[in-house]
């Protein structure tokens, strides 16, 4: 209501005509500036630092940091972890996001905090739990040593800490929607005879594909480079339970500019791969509307 | 029967938002459910559906009761107000969805696709999305979705909710084209009255929760049976008058009425009468008037609507001044009136202008509760009985008025009314120590009914019913029925009988029960659910009320000489109101069309 007004009265001084229209261009291409100006700042010049410094003793010194073996293992880890925890935190997203958004239960508002709770709690934290849950003076610590099984320190430990820190990205993305967007189509749906799953996957998937796209993309991001919760239960085993992020660190610890940059900028290449794979997604997306 | 509904319940955190319904919809009929937002048609229509359960009751189609059968598999094609097509697929994948599920072959599905676009009047749109469609467009395809997998029974949901005049008209006539084209049956609910006449062959008008009239457009119009469909549809002013055996009269002045029998007999009491506001004769003076004379009035407002011209009459005051039933707010009595063109050219009004009103036809509605009249042996317990929100509350939604009457020697055995006029309508005192002998005082003294109400009730969510002899079974439902139609209020029929009854006489208890359950759906139109117990009756009633707050007791007497003995402690309790309602003794009275 508020937003079709206000977007009313901003058409009404655009077609205006006279001196209003000339001061209105001009504070939209202040504040077009001022973005422009602060994305500038704060995400070209760092992300163009990284390219240099990895390019910096040349191509051939960047492909060669990639030869070591445990600049290799930390890429596979990560993308293990991601591949893990992505697909999982979709369905758990899925699920939450369906639950509140069309049944009425009990501690419903609760339920919604709880959601929220990895965003509100520093990921160090978030790691530290594990640690105490699992770690070998954890409550479960003897129980998993008795039984050979290791935790803390290794995989499953930095899949865990990866999924708490991002399970809220893909149901934040779908409650709001599924909310505003209401139950009619699927109670339209089922008058026509389909059952749960067709409903479920010929009309609520559809109707909140871009939703759940951005959501897995932001799940995703988050995955691949979560630093801190994972720093804290991988215990930085080069080659063995060092992620991408962690492994950058390390890198830069020593001294190895080019090293560190070199897999930093793979990093971001990742991220801007996912952006090109969402962009693409939706593109096919419009051209069949 | 296509559709039968019997006794359907439908609650929301205890609150009935559905109450009791029971309906049959015959076979290809156009069945129109009209009613306020928030008087529960929607929820029954979704009930229908099978998309919400019901907490009792029975839902059948074409005989089949599916009560419990999902939406799926119930088969009926339904609309939605806001179109609610799937906004990723073409129309004709919309179409053919309720086609796809059912695994019909591609061929078939395109000729049926085909034919239901022509009866809809949209060939050649099959490829477009519903976002480029105009909403009366999307509304089409709405339609043609839902009879695709040809249901037996169409039900819509406020469609034309969402679209401007002309689209709605258009988009009416055509569903009422394939309607009769299809012969099927059909259910649209809707809170607009225009179109309720427009389309249907039969309206079941709702409100509260509870069915409360059904018949023809024009039967529903020109006979209501209760206050909110005479006012609901369309205009309508609400007159108090008095039923005499001359027929009906206004003040002084007797004015013929079509109505049916009068509920209370033959004896003299107040009616109300609904007059519509284009049944209103004016004309510069009396004589020139061509039907009965009312009163005089001064015209307060006009307005040119078109065709019509709409007037407001300010009643000139005085001893012989009509009643209303209600004012509108600010206390001065209004009459609507309409005029076509034609009554315009005759006789033309101004703002100001003295005229004499005449009316060509009245309606007396067959409620036996038409006034309230707060009586009080003080003035300030009047004063705080007549702000007492419940009764206010109640009037406001009987759209009726209270008035104050001080009776000084109010329960005073043997004294005479202050005032010399008899009690009309029901008299409401407060609920205080010794109130059982006020009300036979009243009762005795030709009030109709006596409402105990205690200062600081609550609008009730359960009417519990009782009446202590059968002769005023009638009389009670009547005045029941009445009441449950102004409160969202579950009514609970309690039978008692005798502790020591033996228990071959237990199966006469429960048939009572029955008939007396029976012909409050078929006499009176109220839903009611029944209760038998065993033991004394005040003591049980008392029992029942004090179990839960937000009770109410209607009780029908016969002797209203002995009250106090019985139900004294009910009626002084101070924590329920109590409707005592008196049987009228000297008239038969039994049959109540």
């Amino acid at each position: 209501m508020a937003a079709t007004q206000q977007s009313a009265a901003v058409e009404d001084s655009a077609t205006r005509p006279g001196g209003a229209s000339i001061r209105s261009s001009l504070t939209r291409w202040f504040f077009i500036g001022l973005s422009l100006l602060f994305l500038a700042a704060l995400l070209l010049a760092p992300l163009a630092t990284v390219f240099a410094t990895a390019l910096d003793k040349g191509v051939r010194a960047y492909v060669r940091s990639f030869a070591d073996p445990d600049t290799a293992a930390a890429l596979r880890l990560t993308l293990i972890t991601a591949l893990v925890v992505v697909p999982l935190n979709t369905v758990f997203g899925l699920a939450a996001s369906w639950a509140i958004a069309k049944f009425e239960f009990h501690g419903k508002s609760f339920f919604i905090t709880l959601i929220d709770l990895p965003l509100a709690v520093s990921p160090v934290i978030s790691g530290l739990i594990f640690v105490l849950l699992f770690g070998l003076h954890g409550w479960f610590g003897t129980w998993l040593q008795d039984h050979d099984i290791s935790v803390i320190f290794a995989l499953p430990g930095i899949i865990l800490a990866t999924m708490f820190v991002t399970f809220p990205y893909v149901a934040r993305e779908l409650i709001p929607l599924m909310q505003q967007l209401g139950n009619d189509e699927e109670e339209a749906a089922i008058t026509l005879g389909a059952g749960g799953w067709m409903t479920f996957f010929r009309v609520t998937l559809p109707k909140v594909r871009w939703g759940l796209v951005y959501g897995v993309i932001l799940c995703n991001a988050r995955a691949m480079g979560e630093f801190g919760a994972v720093s804290v239960v991988s215990g930085h085993i080069r080659g063995l339970t060092n992620t991408m992020p962690l492994h950058i660190e390390i890198l830069y610890n020593e001294y190895n500019f080019v090293g560190a940059f070199a897999v930093a900028s793979l990093l971001t290449l990742l991220a801007v791969l996912t952006l090109v794979v969402k962009t693409l997604v939706e593109r096919t997306g419009y051209r069949r509307r | 029967m296509s559709i039968t509904l019997d006794q359907v319940t439908k609650r929301y955190q205890g609150v009935p938002v559905v109450n009791d319904v029971s309906l049959d919809i015959g076979d290809g009929e156009f069945f129109v459910l009209l009613g306020p937002s928030g008087s529960g048609k929607s929820t029954l229509l979704r009930a229908i559906a099978g998309l919400s359960g019901v907490d009792h009751g029975r839902i059948a189609l074409h005989g089949r009761d599916v009560t419990h059968v999902s939406a799926r598999e119930r088969g009926v094609g339904l609309v939605f107000q806001n179109y609610a097509l799937f906004r990723h697929m073409t129309v004709a994948e919309n179409i053919e969805f309720a086609l796809r599920v059912r695994r019909m072959k591609g061929a078939d599905r395109r000729q049926r696709r085909q034919e239901l676009l022509r009866l809809v009047a949209l060939e050649g749109m099959d490829q477009r999305l519903p976002a480029q469609l105009s909403g009366g467009q999307q509304q089409r395809v709405a339609v043609a979705r839902a009879l695709a997998h040809k249901p037996e029974v169409l039900l819509l949901d406020e469609p034309f909710g969402a679209l401007d005049a002309k689209i709605r008209e258009e988009l009416r006539r055509t569903i009422r084209q394939v309607q009769r084209e299809l012969g099927i049956t059909t259910v649209l609910v809707t809170h607009d009255q225009e179109e309720a006449f427009a389309m249907a062959d039969r309206i079941g008008v709702m409100n509260l929760g509870r069915l409360l009239e059904m018949g023809g457009p024009n039967e529903l119009y020109t006979r209501p049976a209760t206050r909110f469909v005479a006012t609901f549809l369309g205009a309508a002013n609400l007159i108090l008058g008095r039923q005499t055996k001359d027929g009906i009269r206004f003040g002084e002045r007797p004015v013929s009425a079509i109505s049916a029998v009068p509920p209370h007999g033959l004896r003299e009491h107040e009616v109300v009468a609904v007059v519509r506001p284009e049944e209103i004769e004016v004309a510069p003076t009396r004589e020139a008037l061509a039907s009965g004379y009312l009163a005089r009035g001064a015209v307060d407002e006009i307005v040119f609507t078109g065709a019509l011209e709409r007037m407001r009459i300010r009643l000139d005051g005085g001893a012989d001044a009509l009643t209303l039933a209600y004012s509108n707010g600010d206390g001065n009595p209004y009459l609507e009136v309409t005029r076509t063109q034609h009554e315009q050219r005759a006789f033309e009004v101004t703002k100001g202008q003295s005229v004499a009103i005449g009316v060509r036809r009245v309606h007396v509605l067959p409620t036996p509760l038409s006034s309230f009249t707060v009586c009080a042996a003080n003035e300030a317990l009047m004063i705080a009985l007549a702000q007492q929100p419940m009764l206010v509350e109640l009037a406001s939604r009987m759209k009726t008025r209270i008035s104050t009457r001080m009776e000084p020697m109010l329960g005073v055995p043997g004294a005479q009314c202050g005032d010399a006029t008899a009690f009309s309508g029901t008299t409401v005192i407060a609920s205080q120590p010794d109130v059982a002998h006020q009300a036979e005082w009243l009762l005795q003294r030709g009030a109709d009914e006596v409402l105990v109400l205690p200062v600081n009730a609550l609008p009730p969510q359960r009417v519990l019913i009782h009446w202590a002899d059968e002769a005023v079974r009638s009389a009670t439902l009547a005045v029941s029925a009445s009441v449950l139609r102004h409160v969202s209020a579950e009514a609970v029929y309690i039978g008692i009988l005798p502790q020591l009854t033996p228990t071959a006489q237990r199966p006469h208890g429960m048939r009572a029960l029955l008939d007396a359950r029976s012909e409050a759906q078929a006499v009176h139109g109220l839903e009611m659910r029944t209760e038998l117990r065993f033991g004394d009756v005040a003591p049980e009633l008392r029992r029942q009320l004090g179990e839960s707050p937000g009770q109410m007791l209607i009780l029908g007497v016969c002797d209203v000489t002995r009250l106090a003995e019985p139900f004294g402690s009910l009626l002084e309790s101070a924590r329920w109101p109590v409707l005592l309602v008196r049987r009228e003794n000297r008239e038969n009275e039994d049959s109540v069309p």
